[in-house]
C-alpha cells in the first residue's frame, strides 16, 4: 500500500459518511455502518501496517545491499536489522535503503561506474535488480486480488 | 471544486459567460456532473434547446494543474480528419471565469465500453466485437495520418522530432514522477535509465492521444461516436498509442487488444490503413514506457488521496497497483531483450 494507515482509515470513515450513509434509509443497514465507522477509528489509533511484512522487505533490501558494497564506490546503509520497531521507523529504513539503491545507479551512471570492467558491472546491476524486485515481490505476496471490475460497475464480480 | 462551488454557482458563471460569448443570455437548464473519470470533470449543460458537455479542469484535480489548450488545439487540428470527436468550442485556462480551466464542447452519443470487467462478465457480442475493433483501429490510423504542420496543435512541436521524440516523452513523465512520487521506488528509476538508453527511432512525428483506449471512446450500435479524452495529446511517435491501447490491464481477461482485436489484426489493419511500418521491438519499448506511465499515474492517485484532496477509495486502490506496474515493466523489458 502507498498510502499512510491513517490517512486510509480517515477516507474510508469519509467515504462511508458522505457516500454510503447519505444514500442508506434502512435503519438497521445505518447502524452497521455507524458500527464499521467506530471499529475503523479503533484501528487508527491501536494498528498499523504490518511490521513482518517491512521487516521481510528491509531484510531482502539489507541482503543486496551488503553484497553491494565492496562492489561499488558509494557508502551504503549498514545498520542491523531491527528485531521490532513501529511501522513509521521501518517506512523510514526501507526508503533509506532505496535511496541507497539509487545512489548505486547514479555512481554506475558516472565516471567512475563507466569505467568499470563489464562483468563487476554487470554483477552490480543483476543485485540491484535483485534487490529491487524483491521489494515489489513481497508487496504483490501481500496484495488482495484488486477489484477494479467491481470497483467500475458496483457490482460484485 | 473548493474553487469551482456550487452547481448552483457554477451555474450562474457559465450564464454569464456564455451571453458574453454569444452576444444574448441563453437559456442554461440544470447542470448534471458525470460521476467518470478522475481527472477533469465533466458536466452536462442545456442550452436553449441543445446540450453541451463542459469539461473543467480543478485545482485538485488528479494531474492539476490544468491547460484546456492542448485538448483543444487537438480538437481543432483533427476536424475532418476521420477521427470521430466532439467540436470544441469555447475555452479558457483563466479560473476567475468559471473557476477552472475549461473547455465548451458538442455532447457525443453513445456509451462507453468498459476495459475492466469481471470475471463473470460475459464476452462482447462476436459481431459487435470485429465492428468495434476495425473502427478503433481505423480511428487510430486516421489521428496518425493528421497532418498536423500548419494546423493549432504544431504550437505544441517544440523541437520534437523522429530522432527525439522517445526521449522527450520519458523526460515529461520523469518529472512527472518527480513531482507525485510520495518516496523512492528505485525500480522507476531503473526503468527510466533503460528507457533513456534503448530510444528507438519514430517512423514519422504525429499527434499522439496519450491514453487511446478501451473506455476512452463511445459507441451507438456498433458505430464510434466519439474519442475520448485528450488531456494527454502530445507530438511523438505512434507506437507509443499502439502501445498503450495493447496493454495487458486493458484486455479485460480476453486475448484482445482492449477487449476488441486480435494482436494480428490491430498491428496488421493499422499498418495498412496508416501507412506505417509497425515495428515491434518500439511498441515493446512503448509497452515498458506505458507500464511506467500507469505506475506514476497511481503515483498520482496516491498523492492525492494521502494529501485529502479526495476521498475516493478508488484514489488509495490505484496507488496499491504501482508494484505491479513496475513489476510488468521489468518482465517486458526483459522478454524484449531476450528476443532482441
Amino acid at each position: 500500500m502507498n498510502n499512510s494507515f491513517p490517512r486510509l482509515i480517515d477516507g474510508l470513515c469519509a467515504t462511508l459518511r458522505t457516500e454510503v450513509l447519505s444514500r442508506l434509509d434502512d435503519e438497521f443497514a445505518r447502524g452497521q455502518v455507524f458500527g464499521v465507522i467506530n471499529v475503523l477509528n479503533t484501528f487508527k489509533v491501536r494498528a498499523d501496517w504490518s511490521a513482518g511484512f517491512l521487516l521481510q522487505q528491509i531484510a531482502a533490501q539489507q541482503r543486496a545491499l551488503d553484497a553491494l558494497r565492496p562492489l561499488v564506490g558509494v557508502p551504503l546503509p549498514t545498520a542491523p536489522l531491527p528485531a521490532a520497531a513501529p511501522a513509521a521507523e521501518l517506512l523510514a529504513r526501507r526508503d533509506e535503503g532505496n535511496r541507497a539503491l539509487q545512489s548505486v545507479m547514479q555512481w554506475l551512471d558516472g565516471e567512475a561506474g563507466a569505467a568499470l570492467d563489464a562483468e563487476r558491472r554487470a554483477r552490480i546491476e543483476a543485485l540491484l535488480l535483485q534487490a529491487m524486485r524483491a521489494e515489489v515481490d513481497l508487496e504483490l505476496k501481500h496484495s488482495p486480488r484488486p477489484l477494479f471490475a467491481e470497483m467500475s460497475s458496483g457490482r460484485e464480480g | 471544486m473548493s474553487t469551482i462551488g456550487s452547481d448552483e454557482a457554477l451555474t450562474e458563471r457559465i450564464g454569464r459567460y456564455l451571453a458574453a460569448q454569444m452576444g444574448r443570455a441563453p437559456r442554461i437548464g440544470r447542470i448534471k456532473r458525470f460521476p467518470v473519470g478522475f481527472s477533469w470533470l465533466t458536466f452536462l449543460v442545456p442550452v436553449d434547446d441543445r446540450e453541451l458537455i463542459l469539461r473543467l479542469g480543478p485545482d485538485d484535480g488528479l494531474f492539476a494543474p490544468y491547460s484546456a489548450g492542448p485538448q483543444v488545439m487537438a480538437m481543432q487540428s483533427l476536424q475532418g480528419s476521420g477521427v470521430p470527436l466532439p467540436r470544441a468550442f469555447w475555452h479558457s485556462d483563466d479560473p476567475a471565469i468559471l473557476g477552472a480551466p475549461f473547455l465548451f464542447s458538442d455532447k457525443a452519443e453513445g456509451e462507453a465500453v468498459v476495459p475492466w470487467v469481471a470475471p463473470t462478465e460475459p464476452p462482447l457480442e462476436e459481431g459487435l466485437r470485429i465492428r468495434l475493433a476495425n473502427q478503433f483501429i481505423d480511428c487510430l490510423a486516421a489521428l496518425h495520418r493528421a497532418d498536423w504542420r500548419g494546423q493549432p496543435i504544431a504550437a505544441m512541436a517544440g523541437d520534437v522530432d523522429e530522432d527525439n521524440a522517445a526521449l522527450r516523452s520519458v523526460q515529461t513523465w520523469e518529472a512527472l514522477i518527480r513531482r507525485w512520487q510520495m518516496r523512492p521506488y528505485p525500480l522507476a528509476d531503473w526503468g527510466l535509465r533503460w528507457l533513456k538508453s534503448h530510444c528507438p527511432r519514430a517512423p514519422r512525428v504525429t499527434i499522439v492521444h496519450g491514453d487511446y483506449r478501451t473506455g476512452n471512446f463511445l459507441q451507438q450500435d456498433g458505430a464510434i461516436t466519439a474519442i475520448l479524452d485528450w488531456e494527454l495529446v502530445h507530438l511523438g511517435d505512434p507506437h507509443e498509442d499502439l502501445a498503450w491501447a495493447s496493454m495487458p490491464m486493458y484486455k479485460g481477461g480476453t486475448p484482445y487488444i482492449g477487449r476488441l482485436a486480435e494482436p494480428e489484426r490491430f498491428y496488421g489493419r493499422y499498418a495498412q490503413q496508416a501507412g506505417i511500418t509497425v515495428d515491434m521491438a518500439s511498441v515493446r519499448y512503448y509497452q515498458a514506457f506505458s507500464l511506467l506511465k500507469l505506475a506514476a499515474t497511481h503515483m498520482a492517485a496516491a498523492r492525492c488521496f494521502e494529501e485529502g484532496r479526495f476521498n475516493d477509495l478508488r484514489m488509495p486502490a490505484m496507488g496499491s497497483q504501482i508494484a505491479t506496474c513496475l513489476r510488468q515493466m521489468v518482465k517486458t523489458i526483459e522478454a524484449g531483450e531476450v528476443k532482441a
